[in-house]
């Protein structure tokens, strides 16, 4: 790819075309991405409305304020994104590398929230799958208490759920550091930004997740 | 224009001009020598199963061998014949030329695709040799495979990866029919095969990812015991069989689709003749993209599964007659009154008109529910989805091999043997599976090793075991004669002509015997539609050529 | 040239949205902490939803785009809402057939060889 602003790849007619092209493309992998995660969020409601009273009580273990907060931050990092493609089109890359951090940033603050959220779940024995063995007190909550069948299922899907989210954060953190480097390189103009409006239909697709996750795990 | 000494083929020289292509034509062909490489060894399993059922009792496989043999058969069948194969092979050689484009959108992802395959390939392969035994069937229904062996896991993470290469690869296509064709190429433009791997990438793109996360939740359920699908650990293995076909049966939509595409364009050109209904051909494959999500459940009616949804599957299971049965009554329209061509292409195509309608009208039979209850894993069904799978899906394959092999080899092959091999395919395929609906609806229950013990009640089962056996070499021998007269004529066939059917499409009329590296001299422009005879004597003359 | 032409969104709507969707996540954390028996789920669900309606209009620009990108979402949440629903018809449902549990299979049988 060559560093000016408009690289049109020769099987395209002019930039419009690679442009819808490319960002249709984009849909049509988010919408794999929807898919992908449909099967979870089936698996969940399977089991939700078989255990309704089990799921209640388990993700009382989840802390809602933590949620709560990652909502917050990616919601913030969403519009972040959003600002960094409003600048980008007007060509004041600065901001746009300024705005860029501040949502890698973000991404990274969800990640240490996640990281003390899964440790303190390890460390009391709350694993998904076979080491399940809840155990200890915390916040006044008796771990042990909830060692109660069915409780492994709601663990299983809640790690499983976040675990692929996350991946998808790291990801998205990855092409956010790329893009940084392209952007400061003075790759991007506002004739050509495709990357940068493809990572951002991406990263609020992250988010749109979440925006169900939290709810569903944290709060119901 | 010097076709002869610039095209696709002579552009770039060497292995590596090969495995750094871009070329959506080149990516075709890598497809097809790895899709052929896998149906020769499905092919050769296929005729251990059939061997080992010819005769009662132990005849070369004990059951664990049996069981590890069908297995294998039917994920590499399946998995990395069937699904991959039109659109990897035709969908990328022929669509970007159809409509008019010089390649598809996204060229690179194209050749990931194809690696995503190839790894997905290899991993299954090295699972099997090297890591253990695989006897789940290629279904890996739940609890069975979360307990066996580790194999399971290399399996399971190989159906992952190739599924991304098919997920890329419709999306690619989508993208390029919707972005990329040539001016003038209307929707109601484009050729009926296009259309129909347009309707298969919308089910690739929405069904794919469903088998992603069954395998990554089968994954970890074998790795940490998660418990969603296994029973002792207080998960629902029918959960599994949801989420299953869930992909899986889009999936045979994955396979049928294109086949039926291709078998448009044949009647087209084989009749010389607009085919008929074009608007309802063109809609039903995207009726059958759609409806085809909506009867995964059928696979499950004795699965346990709540009556009332067996019920609201077997409903909407009929439904998906009414797009196909279009499709058929079409096809039929599109000869008559025709003037019909009986070339090895169109052999086939008629050949896919009677197998796929008896693999089709099985499929409602079994959609009954009462009727699934009896033929539930028996023969029946095995018949009914080879019927659908081979005598639907692969002969539509080979039929378009034959159809696009001048164009993509620049070489034809000899007519004679083509149709010597077209016949015996039909006879060894009717003889191998017709006999397995009699075995079936008389209870010859599927993926047993061995119906000794039967043979008391039903003597019969000696001799039809028999004759399908004998069938299936024979449609091995055919099979083998297609490779046979394919290479000869790869070396020493006649150069071919650029467009030997007088067909109308833009990958016959546009281009040289062998296409362009970038496929066309100059972006055609398109004034008719892809089967407008009687408007194509003003484009078959040189001086109109653009 | 051509990227020149695509709508850019004014900063302040982008703003507002943002203020919108902390303002949900607020409400939907405040309802969850009240018991409102069966309507808690349809309320956090229809809360998110609004969310994600929004982020995806406004925020990834569908409003202003291209209507072929909005039918490709479209279509993967509808058949997200297929799998969901015909998955949960089987399982809302499990055992209408009678014979699925364990206790009654043998009662339907006893009778049988009693005779």
């Amino acid at each position: 790819m060559s560093s000016a602003g408009t690289t049109l790849k020769h099987y395209f007619v002019n930039h419009e075309q690679q442009f819808d092209a490319a960002k249709l493309g984009m849909w049509l992998f988010l919408v794999t991405e929807i898919l992908l995660f449909s099967g979870m969020f089936v698996a969940y409601a399977v089991y939700r409305s078989w255990h309704p009273e089990v799921f209640a009580q388990a993700s009382e273990l989840l802390d809602w304020r933590l949620g709560a907060l990652n909502t917050v931050v990616l919601l913030a990092s969403s519009f972040t994104v959003a600002l960094s493609i409003h600048f980008v089109q007007k060509g004041e890359n600065d901001k746009v590398v300024v705005l860029l951090l501040m949502t890698l940033l973000c991404a990274a603050i969800f990640m240490v929230v996640k990281y003390f959220e899964y440790s303190g779940k390890f460390s009391h024995g709350v694993f998904p799958g076979a080491g399940f063995e809840p155990h200890g007190i915390v916040d006044g909550k008796d771990y042990s208490k909830y060692d109660i069948p069915f409780a492994p299922q709601f663990f299983s899907i809640y790690f499983v759920m976040t675990g692929i989210h996350g991946v998808h954060v790291l990801v998205g953190m990855g092409l956010f550091g790329w893009l940084i480097t392209r952007v400061a390189r003075g790759h991007f103009s506002p004739q050509w930004y495709t990357p940068v409006e493809l990572t951002g239909l991406y990263w609020h697709l992250v988010d749109i997740i979440w925006i169900f996750l939290f709810p569903l795990l944290y709060l119901i | 224009m010097s076709e002869a000494s610039h095209n696709y083929l002579s552009a770039k020289k060497g292995l590596w001009s090969w495995l750094a292509t871009t070329d959506h034509k080149r990516i075709g062909i890598m497809y097809a020598i790895a899709c052929g490489t896998f149906f020769l060894l499905g092919g050769i399993l296929a005729t251990f199963v059939r061997t080992e059922l010819g005769t009662p009792g132990e005849t070369i496989l004990d059951q664990d061998g049996y069981n590890q043999i069908f297995t294998l058969h039917g994920v590499v069948m399946v998995f990395l014949v069937i699904i991959p194969a039109i659109p990897g092979i035709l969908g990328n050689f022929v669509l970007p030329i159809q409509i008019g484009a010089k390649d598809v959108a996204f060229p690179r992802l194209n050749l990931a695709s194809w690696y995503l395959f190839m790894a997905g390939a290899l991993m299954a392969v090295f699972g099997w040799l090297f890591v253990g035994n695989v006897d789940t069937g290629w279904t890996f229904y739940t609890p069975y495979s979360s307990g066996a062996s580790n194999a399971v896991l290399w399996l399971t993470s190989a159906v992952f990866v190739a599924g991304f290469a098919s997920i890329f690869t419709g999306l690619n296509f989508i993208v390029t029919v919707h972005k990329m064709r040539a001016p003038g190429m209307t929707w109601n433009r484009l050729p009926l095969f296009v259309w129909a791997i347009y309707a298969t990438g919308i089910v690739q793109v929405l069904a794919t990812p469903v088998i992603g996360i069954t395998m990554v939740l089968l994954f970890l359920e074998k790795l940490m015991q998660i418990g969603i699908f296994d029973p002792a650990l207080g998960g629902d293995p029918v959960l599994f069989q949801h989420f299953f076909w869930f992909y899986s049966h889009p999936a045979v939509y994955i396979m049928i689709l294109p086949a039926m595409g291709i078998i448009s364009d044949l009647m087209g050109t084989f009749s010389r003749q607009q085919v008929s209904g074009y608007t309802f051909i063109a809609l039903s494959s995207v009726a059958i993209a759609f409806l085809g999500f909506l009867v995964w459940g059928h696979h499950m009616f004795v699965s346990g599964q709540s009556a009332l949804s067996s019920i609201i599957f077997s409903m909407l299971t009929f439904l998906i007659g009414i797009p196909t049965g279009i499709k058929v009554f079409n096809w039929v329209a599109t000869m008559y009154k025709g003037s019909v061509w009986l070339r090895t292409p169109m052999i086939y195509a008629l050949m896919f008109l009677f197998l796929f309608t008896i693999g089709g009208l099985t499929g409602i039979m079994v959609g009954v529910l009462a009727v699934d209850v009896h033929l539930h894993d028996t023969y029946f069904v095995v018949a009914h989805f080879h019927y659908v799978m081979m005598g639907g899906a692969l002969i539509g394959l080979i039929g378009g091999l034959h159809y696009w092999w001048p164009k993509m080899t620049g070489r034809m092959y000899n007519e004679t043997a083509g149709i010597i091999a077209a016949v015996l395919i039909f006879i060894g395929f009717n003889l191998t599976f017709f006999t397995q609906f009699f075995l079936g609806s008389r209870g010859m229950p599927r993926r047993y090793h061995d119906y000794t013990e039967l043979l008391e009640n039903f003597p019969e089962f000696a001799a039809l075991n028999m004759a399908s056996t004998i069938g299936s070499y024979i449609l091995g021998i055919g099979l083998l004669m297609i490779l046979v007269y394919a290479l000869y004529s790869l070396f020493k066939g006649p150069k071919a002509p650029a467009n030997p059917w007088g067909a109308c499409t833009l990958e016959w009329t546009h281009t040289g015997p062998l296409p362009d590296e970038h496929n066309f001299h100059e972006t055609p422009l398109v004034t008719r539609g892809p089967y407008d005879f009687h408007l194509a004597d003003d484009v078959f003359g040189p001086k109109e050529e653009n | 040239m051509a990227q020149g032409q695509h709508h850019i969104i004014p900063i302040r709507t982008l703003a507002v949205v943002f203020g919108v969707l902390l303002f949900l996540t607020l409400v939907t954390a405040v309802t969850a902490r009240v018991d409102l028996g069966a309507l808690n789920v349809p309320l956090a669900l229809i809360i998110a939803g609004s969310k994600a309606i929004l982020v995806a209009l406004v925020f990834m620009a569908l409003k202003y785009d291209n209507k072929v990108n909005l039918l490709v979402l479209v279509l993967g949440v509808v058949f997200a809402v297929v799998f969901l629903a015909l998955t949960l018809a089987d399982t809302e449902f499990r055992g209408d057939i009678g014979i699925t549990e364990p206790g009654t299979t043998e009662l339907s049988v006893e009778p049988v060889e009693s005779e």
